[in-house]
């Protein structure tokens, strides 16, 4: 058995183990939230939700993937079938790929087995931006889809998504440079350090609240998921993008989605709560036997928490029109960050308290609030009367 | 330096997963094809014309405005990491300039930005 292991180097192993780990554990956890995803709706809505395989129908995600393999390949006649194959493949790829620099446990943790290194491409200083540059190629798997089927719902779907995930890809860029100048570092994994070694009140949440917001909520839009799925908006479109989409290239399509839910709650559990860190049970001292699986548990946990936090706002807040959801990223999300950047460069420069920047986020809020309230009123008032209008219309 | 050949190794996985999947739908699917069936669908209607027509020239606009602040936030990265870093970050006597730099930088872009707004780029309505 040693035998083997010298022909093949230690480092491979590892990789291979990394990246099984994350492949495997990501499908077999997708398909369990989708059931999971199912249940809460049903709930939520008074349902029972699937449960007719197995019992409470903890099957059904056996039944869901064999379903997808052995339906129809449908390929529409006119469409371009290059295109129409290569985008779901896209769609996955892409979001999938962000994941390799994405820690998905305590890395480097005293105690872990050898071959256990809890990340893809371990060391790469510029995570952040390799994150935001390869999920924002995903929109190609969506505007080829929708523009290769060659159907009008798929096409207007198509626009609108790509025009949505463009727009919401720059407060997300922009609501992290507040922890890249705070922290000095792109490294997902060195943010992560930084929080664990300075305790509870140094989780980026404390002195980023706002930047917490504008990155969740930019991140929902660019994963397409409701309140924000214009995309794919049943009651106007069918089914946006991937209207014609059947089989296996369907299941692509979601699993590229729910892909991309897994790496923005991770990026927002590691980002600006702590990942693994948590006060007492699991920081950078405790050094138990045993400490490492705790880690790993306290960042799934938090993960968990944000996913279903994630599901729970799909039944809750309706879905945007198309210019509300422009206006919400042009109008407020962008000018915020960037306040938000302003502030936290100028508290840097001329070193004051840190502290002040969590009050500084929420009379930021507050007065993004004040002025959209303001300029709501302004609108009702300069609206023409219904005599007006109607005038102008005879006229 | 990272240690970038584990990425290789995973892109080259996942695109394995990604055709096996396309093939094996294709293998195992039935396959009975009729001429309505592999129309477009579109709420049942025979489609008119082609779905690939113009559009609207505001989704253009939209698309040019996001490549100025994404170039815009390129340019802010490094500065934001070597801004207020201890080690081999910018030194600290050019802070002072680089902050006025920035905010310069960031002013031109301000400008730009308000220019749009009242050129109604952000209109939909």
């Amino acid at each position: 058995m040693d035998k083997i292991f010298e022909y093949i180097p230690q480092g491979l192993i590892i990789t291979l183990v990394a990246i099984v780990a994350a492949v495997g554990a990501m499908l077999g956890v997708i398909s369990y939230l989708i059931l999971l995803e199912r249940k809460l709706s049903a709930w939520m809505q008074d349902r029972r939700g699937p449960n007719r395989v197995g019992p409470m129908g903890i099957f059904q995600p056996f039944a869901d993937g064999a379903k997808f393999l052995l339906k129809e390949d449908v390929i529409p006649a006119n469409a371009d079938k290059v295109l129409f194959l290569a985008a779901p493949g896209i769609g996955l790829l892409t979001t999938m790929l962000a994941f390799a620099v994405v820690p998905y446990g305590p890395v480097g943790a005293a105690g872990a087995p050898w071959f256990l290194r809890f990340i893809i491409v371990p060391g790469v200083d510029i995570g952040i931006v390799f994150i935001f540059a390869v999920t924002s190629l995903a929109v190609y798997g969506v505007i080829l889809g929708g523009w290769a089927s060659n159907n009008k719902y798929s096409a207007l779907g198509s626009l609108r998504a790509s025009a949505q995930v463009i727009s919401y890809e720059i407060p997300l860029g922009m609501s992290v440079l507040g922890i890249a100048l705070l922290g000095s570092t792109l490294d997902i994994e060195k943010i992560l350090t930084q929080q664990a070694s300075g305790g509870f009140w140094s989780w980026y949440f404390w002195t980023q609240p706002l930047a917490c917001l504008i990155f969740f909520t930019s991140a929902m839009a660019e994963a397409n998921r409701l309140p924000f799925d214009l995309s794919e908006c049943e009651q106007e479109l069918v089914g946006g993008f991937h209207t014609e989409y059947s089989s296996m290239k369907f299941a692509l399509f979601f699993l590229g989605e729910y892909t991309h839910v897994i790496t923005t709650s991770f990026l927002t559990a590691i980002l600006f709560f702590g990942g693994w860190h948590f006060p007492w049970i699991a920081t950078a001292e405790s050094a138990y036997a045993g400490a490492w699986i705790v880690k790993l548990l306290v960042l799934l946990a938090k993960v968990f928490m944000v996913i279903v936090l994630i599901m729970l706002l799909r039944w809750t807040i309706p879905r945007f029109r198309f210019d509300q959801l422009m206006n919400l990223s042009w109008k407020a999300l962008i000018p915020l960050s960037l306040a938000n950047m302003l502030s936290v460069m100028t508290v840097l420069q001329f070193g004051w308290d840190r502290w002040l920047l969590g009050p500084i986020s929420i009379g930021l809020f507050v007065l993004a609030g004040v002025i959209s309230v303001g300029f709501k009123r302004a609108e009702i008032r300069h609206r023409p009367s219904a005599a007006e209008l109607s005038q102008q219309l005879v006229t | 330096m990272p240690d970038f050949p584990p990425l290789f190794v995973y892109a080259i996985i996942l695109v394995g997963f990604v055709l096996t999947n396309l093939a094996l739908t294709h293998l195992i699917g039935p396959k009975k094809r009729t001429p309505v069936k592999d129309m477009p669908y579109e709420s049942g209607m025979d489609p008119v014309g082609d779905a690939r027509q113009p559009f609207n020239v505001r989704f253009c606009l939209v698309a040019i405005l996001y490549l100025v602040f994404d170039v815009e936030l390129l340019f802010l990265y490094p500065w934001a990491v070597s801004a207020f870093s201890d080690e081999g970050g910018i030194p600290l006597e050019l802070r002072g300039t680089v902050f006025g730099i920035m905010l310069a930088f960031i002013a031109t872009l301000v400008i730009a930005y308000i220019y749009a707004w009242r050129k109604g780029v952000f209109k939909w309505r």
